[in-house]
């Protein structure tokens, strides 16, 4: 097993790294960005996908929304993805840098604790006081390394730092420059070189996160990520994903096609308050994402190949969803049931009759 | 021969541009248009000074007695209306030589006739899309046609000619196009064979058929004979912007009607970037809403639009590389895909426009105005200076004719019209008073009403649809709308509004105004044979879907200020089960386990408990024994009067024939000191409303038989005691003003 194999997930740009070398070949003469790897119109290809190029599509989404996206990350403002939890933010984040600058790991994964430390820069303490401050004694953080090398910088869950800890952006995103009083001479200033811009992702979900100041609000182009509105789209991409996982963990289990159908339908009618058949349905407060999809059928695939019969039926998805689905709020377990009882009833052919035969076991 | 195909793109600016520019150029003898043939006896009436957008409306009346309409739109920058005013301007013979409505009419043709909805699926299109890196075919057709302003004319033939014929060959032509097109084919031979230049404007999907079907020689089409003559009409209307964008599916057309008749305008005088002028209104709209943008936001939008065009490879800013740039750079939180953002509502009102057409003065009246003048005369209804009144029998056909019809100019707001009794409810005479005169604005209404659609069920549909988009989150009006469309005879619910109703009871998230809209369409579908909506599939539909959106509400139900009401829905979610459970295939399981949830909530009021344990006992999902167990529950003061006017309100009959639920109370109230009996008395008294004398009658009876109440009979004497002392009370209670009745 090589070293790379053995790395639990490998970043975007290594685990597509021939891809992004042959696009950047082809790329050579077409006019970009200062400072960045390929054209706008390459990174568009790279994460939606070329069928010609034999580029593998990325992420699902449309192109208008992809393009306003790489847009505002060559404008001089920054680029915030927002969405409900699950809706590949961060993915989408990850690949835009892994596009752009070729390096997705300047990131920057906001909580309560961030500090201005994680941001921009700390101090090795032992040289700092043996030799006092020198570039040599500084720890740099994402943005001052973005800046120093002219690279996309990440910051994950913005929303949960503090908004004065949120605030260091805002005169690094409007001047590009970045002081630090401690040094002397040239060194006092850091100018951002072309190529460097932020990219911050924050969901719209999540309860007593802490808002952002208008004045940073300017400073970044907003763009929410929805759900995949596609049905066929996301079943593809629900069987893909989960049965990449489950050979990851070497379960020689696969997510049938038609209990595939019937899952990512369940999911999408709860999520979009709407059914296949255009009627209205109230969905529980919890996400119902393509991710959490995902998740539950690979909790059955590990079910099934451990605990039960070896292939995933209708039993091992619907008790799974009972994890992922129903978290918080105990009226989520009656909305689920009432869409058993009243959308999942009239159901026929497929798998529907196995499908609400098992409503028992959401408990 | 000299003829001169276009193929055009209906509604495109840059095709309407050329056309206009090769009939004056080419002067040509005849020019001939894809629009009605049976126009042509009125064609001059388009040279009148109308104001687009307007409408050629045509209408037939099918074997069945459906009315189907179709309609030809023409803006300002359509190439059609271009065509047909360079066509005046230059002299030339101007033709109409589609085939008639009539003879093509049948509910799966497209209502508007420049519609190209069914482009959008061709799979040339899909390839298209995919080689030129664009979402969809109107983003397809901007960027090879509309966007660049110094396309020239050859050009952009030579493109829109090889587009349609890769779509004609990929995709499939429809029967109903063949015959469209030899009919065309055969009215250009004959203008050919006139003599003179010809110039031929139709869709360009049908240019390549037409040149070859022009040049070969086909048969001709006989008109259907069974559709000529009466039932049939075609007139101009006045039409907007508004109408044209709400078209959807196999009816859409180009969108955003406003952006493109200001590209038409700019371009017209010369000037370029026709999104600036567009940007300024959407800022002024938004700063008249008193949302703040700055002239700094304003530069984010134009470097965000400006670079997404270069992407895009647009020469000019265009429609979405504006809403993208705004969307990009202003919008600052989440966009819900299911409610339109504000600042984005102002972008897409800009786009769509807000004109309004207007026929000139002397042009024959809408077909909406001939419909009703015709039906109300036919009718006897005729509205007169004088005024009358008018008393219709709903149980004669005729006179519920009339009532429909009165009904429907109701929801149009045709002034001259009043409703002055109606029956309340079921079991009323069933008769209404209506007074009829002849008010100065009744035409007028009327012509302005042909925006809502060309027929009086089009236009009402759109009305209570209007009516609709105003009400907000409210089950209960969303139920009225359905009867008002019910009373004006809509026969069936136009789909959007029956989309709209269902929302609006989707997002009510108040039980007892849902369970009341669900008690109102059980009226419409089951009892009220007056509105004649008894069984209609989507009423019921709409029922069975409001029906399970108060189960959902009632699973969670709260403690609710008053507890009538949300009894009254209890009983009103039963009555619905009870009466349409197979019909509309009502799942029992989830009644039982809504109602289960509210009988055992403890916090909740014992009426709502009762209510619901008397539904569960009705359901059969309770026996008697269980009932009466539950009893000991309640059993205090407070309690017991509103426990059992609950349980009496959804299951009157049974607990009358249950007499061991009587022998429990009693025994309760037995068990009493005198302060708590007091107590309980006022709710006691109300429960046993719900019983007439007889059957209260009849149930102390049982009491009294049963042998456990105590002996209360007493001699005359001390009755004339009771009866004296009674007098004297109520004598002092009216001296001292204390109630104020008689």
């Amino acid at each position: 097993m090589s070293d790379a194999a053995k790395i639990q997930r490998p970043a975007a740009e290594v685990l597509y790294a021939d891809e992004l070398e042959r696009l950047e070949q082809a790329d050579a003469d077409r006019d970009r960005p200062a400072g960045w790897r390929l054209s706008p119109g390459a990174v568009l290809d790279f994460v939606l996908g070329d069928d010609k190029r034999d580029i593998e599509p990325k992420f699902v989404g449309t192109r208008r929304f992809v393009e306003r996206c790489v847009v505002a990350l060559a404008t001089n403002r920054g680029l915030m993805l927002i969405g409900e939890p699950g809706t590949a933010k961060s993915w989408l984040s990850e690949l835009l840098c892994a596009a752009i600058c070729r390096d997705s790991t300047l990131t920057i994964q906001g909580s309560a604790s961030t500090t201005d430390d994680n941001i921009k820069y700390s101090w090795n303490y032992a040289l700092l006081l043996a030799e006092g401050p020198s570039e040599k004694a500084l720890v740099p953080a994402p943005v001052y390394r973005g800046m120093r090398d002219g690279k996309l910088v990440r910051f994950e869950e913005i929303t949960r730092c503090p908004v004065e800890v949120q605030d260091a952006l805002l005169s690094i995103l409007s001047d590009r420059v970045m002081t630090l009083p401690e040094l002397a001479g040239d060194a006092r200033t850091l100018y951002a070189r072309l190529g460097f811009n932020v990219i911050a992702t924050a969901n719209t979900r999540d309860r007593g996160v802490n808002e952002m100041s208008a004045a940073l609000k300017r400073r970044l182009n907003f763009e929410t990520v929805h759900p995949i509105p596609d049905l066929k789209q996301e079943m593809d991409l629900v069987r893909r994903q989960t049965d990449k996982l489950l050979a990851r963990a070497r379960v020689p289990v696969t997510l049938p096609p038609d209990l595939t159908e019937t899952l990512v339908t369940t999911f999408h009618d709860l999520r979009s308050g709407k059914t296949a058949e255009g009627k209205a349905v109230e969905g529980p407060g919890t996400v119902m994402s393509t991710a959490e999809a995902v998740s539950v059928g690979y909790a059955a695939g590990l079910q099934a190949h451990y605990l039960g019969k070896g292939r995933i039926e209708a039993d091992e998805l619907v008790s799974n969803i009972v994890g992922t689905a129903l978290k918080d709020d105990p009226d989520d377990l009656g909305k689920v049931r009432h869409y058993f009882d009243h959308v999942v009833r009239g159901r026929r052919g497929g798998q529907w009759k196995r499908w609400y035969a098992a409503r028992k076991l959401l408990g | 021969m000299s003829v001169h195909f276009l193929g055009v793109r209906h509604h495109s600016p840059a095709a309407a541009r050329h056309a206009g520019e090769l009939i004056r150029r080419l002067r040509p003898a005849k020019v001939l248009i894809e629009g009605p043939w049976d126009f042509n006896p009125r064609i001059d009436e388009l040279r009148l000074p109308h104001r687009p957008p307007v409408a050629i409306y045509t209408w037939v009346a099918l074997p069945d007695g459906t009315r189907l309409g179709g309609c030809y739109p023409l803006c300002v920058y359509s190439p059609e209306w271009q065509a047909i005013r360079a066509s005046f301007e230059t002299g030339a013979e101007l033709r109409f030589i589609d085939l008639p409505w009539a003879d093509l009419a049948d509910p799966s043709a497209a209502l508007h006739r420049y519609a190209d909805g069914e482009l959008r699926r061709n799979p040339y299109v899909e390839k298209l899309c995919a080689e030129l890196a664009v979402d969809g075919f109107d983003e397809a057709w901007d960027r090879l046609f509309e966007v660049d302003p110094d396309l020239d004319a050859d050009a952009w033939t030579e493109r829109c000619h090889l587009l349609c014929r890769f779509m004609r060959e990929a995709g499939e032509v429809a029967a109903r196009d063949r015959l469209r097109e030899r009919f065309m084919a055969c009215r250009i031979r004959d203008a050919v064979a006139e003599g003179g230049e010809v110039v031929v404007l139709t869709g360009g999907f049908h240019t390549s058929a037409l040149r070859r079907l022009v040049e070969e020689g086909c048969e001709d089409v006989s008109l259907k004979p069974e559709r000529q003559g009466e039932g049939r009409g075609i007139c101009l209307m006045p039409y907007s912007y508004r109408v044209l964008d709400g078209l959807r599916g196999y009816d859409a057309g180009m969108p955003n009607p406003g952006f493109y008749h200001r590209v038409w305008e700019d371009r017209q005088a010369g000037l370029r970037d026709p999104w600036r002028g567009l940007l300024a209104d959407v800022a002024h709209a938004l700063r008249q809403r008193k949302q703040l943008v700055s002239a700094a936001d304003l530069i984010a939008v134009e470097t965000t639009a400006r670079a997404l065009a270069a992407i895009r490879g647009h020469a000019e800013v265009w429609r979405l590389d504006l809403l993208d740039g705004i969307t990009g750079a202003l919008v600052k939180d989440e966009i819900d895909p299911a409610a339109l953002h504000p600042l984005l509502a102002a972008c897409h009102d800009a786009l769509r426009g807000d004109a309004i057409g207007e026929l000139a003065e002397g042009t024959p009246l809408p077909a909406l105005v001939l419909e009703v003048k015709e039906r109300l005369a036919a009718l006897d209804l005729t509205p007169t200076a004088t005024g009358r009144r008018v008393r219709l029998d709903l149980h004669a056909p005729e006179d519920m004719d009339r009532a429909m019809l009165l009904h429907a100019l109701q929801v149009l707001g045709v002034p001259g019209f009043r409703l002055d009794r109606a029956p309340a409810g079921v079991g009323e005479v069933a008769e209404e008073r209506w007074t009829v005169g002849w008010t100065p604005g009744f035409e007028g209404r009327l012509v302005e009403a042909s925006a809502y659609g060309a027929t009086l069920v089009e236009a009402c549909a759109s009305r209570l649809l209007e009516r609709a988009r105003e009400v907000d989150r409210d089950a209960l009006a969303a139920a009225r709308l359905l009867r008002d469309a019910c009373l004006a005879g809509i026969e069936s619910v136009h789909g959007m509004l029956s989309a709209r109703v269902a929302k609006l009871v989707q997002d009510d998230d108040d039980f007892t105004r849902v369970a009341a809209a669900a008690a109102e369409m059980l009226a419409l579908f089951r009892y009220d044979p007056l509105l004649r909506a008894i069984g209609r599939d989507d009423v019921g539909q709409l029922l069975r879907d409001t029906w399970i959106r108060a189960l959902a509400l009632m699973m969670r139900l709260g403690v609710p200020p008053e507890p009538g009401p949300a009894v009254a829905g209890l009983a009103a979610t039963v009555e619905v089960f009870e009466r349409c459970e197979l019909s509309l295939d009502l799942a029992r399981d989830g009644l039982t386990t809504a109602l289960e949830r509210v009988a055992g909530d403890r916090v909740q009021l014992g009426m709502v408990r009762g209510a619901a344990l008397g539904a569960l006992w009705v359901l059969g999902a309770r026996d008697g024994g269980q009932v009466d167990g539950s009893v000991g529950s309640f059993a205090s003061p407070e309690e017991l009067g509103d426990f059992l006017a609950g349980l009496f309100r959804t299951a009157r009959e049974l607990a009358r024939r249950h007499p061991e639920l009587l022998r429990q109370v009693d025994a309760a109230l037995s068990g009493w000191v005198d302060d708590q009996f007091l107590e309980a008395l006022p709710g006691m008294r109300l429960a046993f409303s719900a019983f007439t004398p007889r059957e209260k009658h009849h149930l102390a009876r049982a009491l009294f038989e049963s042998g456990e109440a105590p002996d209360l009979r007493v001699d005359a004497g001390a009755a004339a005691r009771m009866l004296a002392f009674e007098a004297e009370l109520f004598a002092r209670v009216r001296r001292f003003g204390l109630r104020g009745e008689r």
